[in-house]
């Protein structure tokens, strides 16, 4: 075994680096042991272990750098609600992320995602005219001073020919509702959640200020918003650089619309419901009940919880940018979730994130259980019994 | 010392309260202890042995239950609790209520009741791992030797079939709580602990899987006169232990849970894995832990154990305990750390070392003491109240006895006249 | 006085049921007894009142009750023992309990049982309590932390007080040491120690009186009697009882060869960073600069089976504290721990939680696997296997702290200096230490009156130390009390009994100044016993060891063993009833066969138990006075013995085994079977064991054939 000399000047420049709790850690193991690569086979769960990550952190070694590795993490939050010591762990790979990414080692596959944030604001090579294509067809209001609320649509849902259905009905549903409700359009930049946590740190910051100067300018004071990913940075990234707004999950809106009667859904029966828990929505933004108050709501419902759900809930891969990197079929987190919704009984698996229902649905289709499955976001089910 | 001192009043009769009481009685004060079981002795009656030495606690409560029986400065009331407190150091006025038990001091122990009585109970002795009868015997060591007519069956026919059963106009179906007023001039706490409620460590499984078991039921489970008779035996079908995971630090060390270190567990577990080791002799048992903490001359116990193969200490703290259901047993998973491993172990039972709350986290005096953020007293405070035992930190009996024999000096500075 | 005995025999519990209660009283005719009654309920108001009233009238001054064990029902049974003599049968739980009912062997076990207890009591006499050690003054042996909480509680609670210190100034290791590790919550930051407020009540306190810079010479006596000499003529005075709260010292860090203690100018100790903090600088020795990297070095002799096998306890949360000096002095130095396991028990956790906030780094590694060479410009190269990272590191550092361990004052030195037969020093635990081996009873010496608090009983922190000082004092405290009543310490605190030698007969054979565990005796110069009963723990090991069967209490003695095994009926041959002897201790085997006839267990009809203070005490001519009357068999109950005894009294059990090692020779040129006797080590938890072995050593027996001695 060769020996290490360890840098500690390079563990300063980790910390430096948004690893603030890195020397917290006092290598229990637990983190290693709850990470969902435990539960798949393959080469990012051989060689990707968060304890032994942070160690080398710790210690300022390298070894860490590939995509298998400390980029396989999907900052899903398991090991940080668990840990002990308080340990911010996604604080810390970001942190080891933004000390690569300053030097340019990031894995390739993200490179075509952070030139597209660069040129385009968002991350799908979209250009900003087409952020607004989903609209078509429909009559979105755009944002004015009168307007309650500002519906941000995650780049996901505008660009993404599948996603821009969930845009879709959640305009849809909050219209029904009679939510006053309005977009800005294509000066929207991306909400920077996921290059942060790929540790593009600048950019993050570029994205943010420009999103800020633009909702702060047209008077937006609070937020709805599709994805929980954007949800988690304009709640918790975004006051201390400016952008202070009251934020919410759709989900949020529409539970409280059923309950004040301003939508009631009808039609046939919906049968057996299983909900896959978004990690940014339950253990990042503690939102559980919610979705789940739709779900019943709707004709003929029968909730069906899968074996891990809400705070033990498993990630569906997608987070932490790994949307944007390729994981070998039979090694994804998300076709266990699609086992355990056929195994729950469920007919129809319901979630309430982009990239979830990017990366469940591939896999149920990949798995071939596309027949006996169906993979919807909430908001799609819902406006259905409209 | 003589008789114009003021009486010492002791909360709590395990083994930090009646050693307080013991030894300042020894000492020439009087001394009245308040417990809130049928018996004396608490966490330690429940104990199959001790640390480092592998000896039953019962020799020990025996000497100490002689020495109350010898001294006749010590006074005492089971099932019974403080319910109101005045005054300072020097003059106290403390009210108790005395719980019924059902059974006068005409008890002879004779068990004549229970021979008759056909309800039973959960036994929490055992922790509701078995039944006792409702009219019962709280263990074979128990001191006051008498019996307990059980709360739960006053009322109904059994408990007049008990009654008519004794010879000796013992069992008293009418008794009511009564309060009683103690002029003290000194009060040592010593309500000792709780196992923490380690169903909050929802991964570990304990509440879902019955063969997760808590180490105080352990405990139990190895003693002769336990749920089993001494054998171990899955609880989910009664099938022969052979592989025991015992997993540290069950809510200790834990910021989610007890931040603290309680102390104890390491050692503890180290003993659970000789109970297993000299019974089944094919037998393995796997200790996962963060660090050992065997303080002292207790690193001598450590040492011992390591020396049997059979017996595995594996860094790594246990992240999932899930059934197996091929071997109708669990599957245990985690990181093992210094073997650059991971754990995925099959046994046929998981002992989680759960971590001590103390009794002042549950109920405080109504006088303050000073406390941490845990409920752990740090000082008499205004009340002048003296906490001896596992209320001030987690020990180990010896620590325990330690510190309440200087808690009954504390005690009887504060009550003898100045 | 003279004995007026009433038998008083309770029918009640079943007893009545099982034997024939009617048939007993002539039990007690034939020896003697005028007064007997029966009762069903003696316990009961009614019953309790006969015999008191007896009591009263002066009819009877000795009392047998023939009733339940003497464990239970002691609040009714609570007889005025300066003035009444008496003796509980257990017919409940060591006869009816344990056999059929109705049977002639169980009336049989009965009567033997009255006998013995009859016979117990007419060779009892009053205690006459020892009632000349006085002084109740309590020197206190070190004046650190532990020492000056024992002196000043001592004070406090109203007893004069001796200090004695070695150094010139109170204070002990703490004096030296910059800050302490956290004791108030919420446990987070290190603390000025404040030494001088418990000084100065110590030195202005009127009960103590302080003595520094001075040396005990020797102390000769006993508890409430000790004489202390101080060296150098400081002074002479006596005392009632001792605390030794002698401190420890550093463990030497020069036998850490590949630590480069003594190599390397930079490599230190913790007791020397205590020094450095103390006087405001930590600097490298070797040129004065302040170190940008430290590293400590963990378990720096202990948990070393080459050097102290124990754990220091202590050593974790001072190098945490330590890091943290190098913290405040600038928070850019780098610390590295190198640890086996960080040890930080109870809320110090939160302390360790809060060095790692700071940036220390910590490494798991063997420690003993360390070497420390020399590095570039002159720094400390140290390589490590990183058990956390599965790979060797190296590291170079300009500071190295080897966190030394513990060793216990009296190592090296006795520094008590009894005038003890056994020797000037207290006798070790383990390892150096005075400690107790007994886990309810953590006080416990083999020198009585004297205890042991802080760092010489075992490594403890400054604040356990303390708290430990106050504890010793209670114990001393306690020792005096009771010695100046004539009344034994634990085990068997207030026996008034104590050993009376009947020395014209002595022929200085010294087993009794040998075998006691306390030492109680001196010798004089031709090797007679003086013995010095507030030494004494009643143990009666030195009744068993006597040869020539001149020790004897006034309540217990060999005579009285004796008698009652020789009362026992002993059928004749051809009956195929063998009769069996047990000598069972009191404290373990004795409530052990009560739990057998609580669970109603049954065993062979033949064994009539004696209950031994502690086996030890077992004297041969006991076993000659078994066999030659024709008893089949003996059993011994005793306590574990080896390493982790449980004899209370700490050798007694295997004094025990070691005597009938020796008779067996004796009946083997008896052409007795030595499988006669047999010896069973039984805790009140084997009690299940015990029908089973009764039942094979009646088989045994059975094989053997009848004690041809029978009828002689």
């Amino acid at each position: 075994m060769e020996t290490k000399i360890p840098f500690l000047e390079v563990s300063d420049a980790i910390v430096m680096s948004g690893a603030e709790t890195l020397y917290w850690c006092m290598q229990c193991g637990l983190c290693s042991g709850s990470c969902p690569w435990r539960l798949v086979p393959g080469e990012a769960s051989e060689q990707f272990n968060i304890r032994l990550v942070q160690r080398m952190g710790q210690l300022g070694l390298e070894g860490f750098e590939s995509e298998n590795c400390l980029f396989a993490c999907t900052t899903c939050r398991t090991c940080v609600d668990r840990c002990p010591r308080g340990v911010d762990i996604i604080g810390n790979v970001r942190g080891m992320r933004s000390m690569l990414a300053e030097v340019g080692t990031i894995p390739g596959s993200l490179k075509p995602i952070v030139g597209s944030l660069h040129s385009q604001g968002n991350p799908w090579s979209g250009t900003p005219e087409k952020r607004t294509e989903w609209t078509e067809g429909l009559n979105i209001p755009i944002f004015s001073p009168d307007t309650e609320y500002f519906l941000f649509v995650c780049c996901t849902s505008c660009y993404d020919i599948r996603s821009r259905k969930i845009a879709k009905s959640v305009a849809k549903a909050l219209e029904s509702a009679g939510v006053s409700f309005g977009i800005i359009g294509n000066e929207e930049s991306c909400c920077g959640e996921s290059i942060r946590k790929v540790g593009d740190e600048a950019l993050f910051q570029k994205l943010a200020e420009s999103n800020i100067n633009l909702y702060n300018g047209k008077g937006v004071k609070k937020i709805i918003v599709t994805s929980p990913h954007c949800l988690y940075s304009f709640k918790n990234e975004y006051p201390e650089l400016g952008g202070n707004w009251e934020v919410y999950h759709y989900t949020e809106i529409l539970a409280d619309a059923l309950k004040a009667g301003k939508i009631s859904p009808v039609g046939d029966s919906v049968g057996p419901v299983a909900l896959h828990d978004p990690c940014y929505l339950g253990r990042h933004n503690d939102i559980y009940d919610q979705p789940r108050q739709i779900i019943e709501s709707l004709p003929g419902a029968e909730l069906k919880e899968l074996s891990r759900n809400r705070k033990n809930s498993l990630c569906c891969g997608g987070g932490g940018g790994r949307v944007w990197m390729e994981t070998k079929a039979g090694e994804r987190f998300a076709e266990l979730r699609i086992s355990e919704a056929l195994d729950a009984g469920a007919a129809t698996l319901v979630t309430a994130c982009p990239y979830c229902i990017t990366m469940l649905e591939d896999s149920c289709n990949v798995m071939g259980k596309s027949g006996e499955l169906k993979v919807m976001d909430l908001s799609e089910l819902l406006v259905e019994k409209l | 010392m003589g008789d114009e001192d003021q009486k010492i009043l002791v909360v709590g009769g395990g083994i930090s309260g009646i050693t307080a009481a013991i030894e300042a009685a020894e000492t020439g004060a009087n001394v009245v202890i308040v417990e809130k079981n049928p018996y004396l002795g608490g966490r330690v009656a429940q104990l199959n042995q001790y640390f480092p030495k592998l000896c039953p606690p019962t020799c020990g409560l025996e000497i100490n239950f002689r020495r109350i029986k010898n001294n006749p400065r010590i006074s005492f009331f089971t099932q019974s609790e403080v319910i109101s407190m005045t005054g300072q150091p020097g003059d106290y006025q403390v009210k108790i209520q005395v719980n019924p038990r059902y059974v006068n001091d005409n008890c002879t122990g004779c068990g004549k009741c229970a021979e008759v009585c056909e309800a039973t109970i959960p036994s929490t002795l055992n922790y509701g791992m078995d039944s006792v009868k409702a009219a019962y015997l709280p263990l074979g060591m128990a001191y006051p030797f008498k019996y307990v007519i059980a709360e739960e069956i006053i009322g109904t026919e059994q408990a007049k079939k008990c009654a008519e059963a004794c010879h000796y106009g013992a069992i008293d179906l009418e008794m009511k709580p009564e309060t009683v007023t103690l002029q003290v001039g000194a009060i040592i706490w010593a309500t000792g602990w709780d196992p923490y409620e380690v169903e909050k460590v929802d991964y570990l499984g304990f509440g879902r899987f019955p063969n997760v078991l808590t180490s105080v039921m352990f405990e139990r489970l190895a003693s002769f006169n336990g749920p089993t008779g001494g054998k171990f035996l899955r609880p989910s079908d009664g099938k022969e232990v052979k592989t025991v995971a015992f997993v540290q630090c069950a809510g200790s060390r834990d910021d989610n849970h007890l931040p603290y270190c309680s102390g104890v567990c390491c050692l503890a577990s180290l003993k659970h894995s000789t109970y297993i080791r000299e019974r089944v002799p094919d037998s393995k048992a796997f200790i996962y832990y963060i660090d050992v903490r065997a303080m002292g001359k207790y690193e001598d116990f450590y040492t011992k154990v390591q020396k049997d193969e059979n017996v595995s200490l594996i860094k790594g703290k246990i992240a999932r305990v899930s059934e197996d259901t091929d071997s109708g047993g669990l599957l245990v998973e985690g990181e093992d750390i210094t073997a650059g491993a991971r754990v995925s172990q099959v046994v046929d039972l998981v002992v989680l070392a759960v971590g001590m709350t103390p009794g002042t986290a549950r109920i405080k005096p109504e006088l303050d003491m000073a406390y941490d953020d845990f409920g752990f007293v740090t000082g008499s405070g205004p009340s002048g109240i003296i906490p001896a035992g596992c209320v001030k930190a987690p020990m180990e009996v010896a620590a325990s006895v330690q510190d309440s024999t200087a808690a009954a000096l504390k005690a009887i500075q504060v009550a003898r006249r100045r | 006085m003279d004995q007026n005995i009433g038998v008083y025999l309770c029918s009640g519990c079943g007893i009545g049921d099982a034997i024939d209660i009617e048939a007993l009283p002539a039990v007690g005719e034939e020896l003697g007894v005028s007064r007997i009654v029966s009762h069903d309920c003696f316990c009961g108001p009614e019953g309790a009142k006969i015999i008191k009233d007896d009591l009263a009238s002066g009819d009877v001054n000795c009392v047998v009750l023939g009733a339940c064990s003497g464990r239970v029902k002691s609040e009714v049974f609570d007889f005025d023992l300066m003035n009444t003599i008496v003796e509980r049968v257990n017919l409940r739980e060591h006869v009816v309990w344990c056999q059929p009912a109705g049977n002639e062997d169980t009336q049989a076990m009965a009567e033997d049982y009255l006998r013995m207890g009859i016979i117990r009591v007419q060779k009892s006499t009053l205690p006459t309590p020892y009632l000349e050690a006085l002084d109740k003054t309590i020197l206190v042996v070190g004046g650190g932390v532990a020492g000056m909480q024992a002196a000043l509680d001592a004070a406090l609670a109203g007893y004069s007080v001796k200090l004695v210190e070695k150094e010139t100034e109170l204070g002990g290791h703490m004096l030296k040491w910059f800050k302490n590790t956290p004791t108030i919550p919420p446990y987070h930051d290190i603390e000025n120690i404040n030494l001088s407020s418990t000084v100065d009540e110590i030195k202005n306190h009127q009960n103590i009186e302080l003595f520094t810079g001075a040396e005990i010479e020797k102390i000769g006596g006993a508890p409430g009697m000790f004489d202390v000499t101080l060296q150098n003529g400081a002074g002479a005075f006596k005392v009632g009882s001792i605390v030794l709260a002698a401190g420890w010292k550093p463990y030497d860090a020069t036998k850490l060869g590949s630590l480069g203690f003594g190599q390397f100018p930079d490599v230190v100790t913790n007791v020397q960073i205590e020094e450095m903090a103390k006087s405001g600088s930590l600097a490298c020795p070797s040129d004065g600069s302040a170190p940008s990297v430290v590293a400590f070095i963990q378990c720096a002799g202990s948990r070393d089976q080459d050097h102290l096998p124990y754990c220091s306890a202590v050593c974790c949360r001072v190098s945490l504290k330590q890091a943290m000096y190098f913290k405040e002095q600038n928070e850019e130095t780098k610390v590295i721990i190198f640890y086996k396991d960080m040890r930080t028990p109870e809320q110090s956790e939160e302390f360790y939680k809060q060095v790692q906030k700071s940036g220390v780094i910590f490494v798991k590694t063997d420690t003993s696997k360390i070497s420390i060479t020399e590095g570039s410009e002159h720094k400390l190269a140290i390589e490590a296997m990183d058990e956390l990272l599965g790979e060797p590191i190296q590291m170079e550092v300009d500071m190295a702290v080897l966190a030394t361990g513990m060793q216990p004052a009296v190592i090296d030195n006795p520094i008590l200096n009894l005038e003890y037969r056994q020797g000037p020093a207290l006798p070790e635990l383990k390892y150096g230490f005075p400690d107790s081996h007994f886990v309810c009873f953590p006080y416990e010496t083999r020198r009585t009156g004297i205890y042991t608090a802080g760092c010489v009983r075992q490594p403890m922190t400054a604040g356990r130390a303390t708290n430990d000082g106050t504890g010793a004092a209670l114990k001393a405290i306690q020792c005096v009390e009771l010695s100046s009543q004539g009344k034994a310490v634990h085990p068997r605190a207030g026996d008034m009994s104590y050993p009376e030698l009947f020395i014209q007969r002595c022929t200085q054979c010294k087993r009794c100044t040998e075998e006691c565990p306390f030492g109680m005796y001196n010798e004089d110069i031709k090797g007679t016993p003086l013995p010095h009963p507030t030494r004494c723990r009643r143990c009666a090991i030195c009744m068993g060891s006597c040869p020539e069967r001149i020790i004897s209490f006034n309540n217990y003695s060999v005579d009285m063993i004796g008698s009652m095994i020789k009362s026992v009926s002993v059928p004749d041959e051809y009956e195929e009833k063998p009769r069996i002897i047990g000598m069972i201790c009191e404290n373990d085997a004795f409530p052990a066969v009560d739990m057998v006839g609580l669970n109603k267990m049954q065993y062979p009809p033949w064994v009539r138990f004696i209950p031994l203070r502690c086996l030890g005490s077992i004297n041969l001519v006991w076993i000659a006075d078994a066999l030659s009357k024709g008893i089949d068999g003996i059993v011994l109950f005793g306590c574990k013995f080896g390493d982790d005894y449980q004899c209370h009294f700490i050798q007694g059990s295997e004094l025990a085994d070691t005597r009938m090692s020796k008779i067996k020779e004796t009946l083997d040129r008896l052409v007795l079977e030595s499988d006669r006797i047999r010896l069973e080590q039984i805790s009140i938890d084997d009690y299940y064991r015990i029908p089973q072995i009764l039942e094979e050593f009646t088989a045994r027996l059975e094989e053997l054939g009848p004690n041809p001695y029978k009828g002689f």
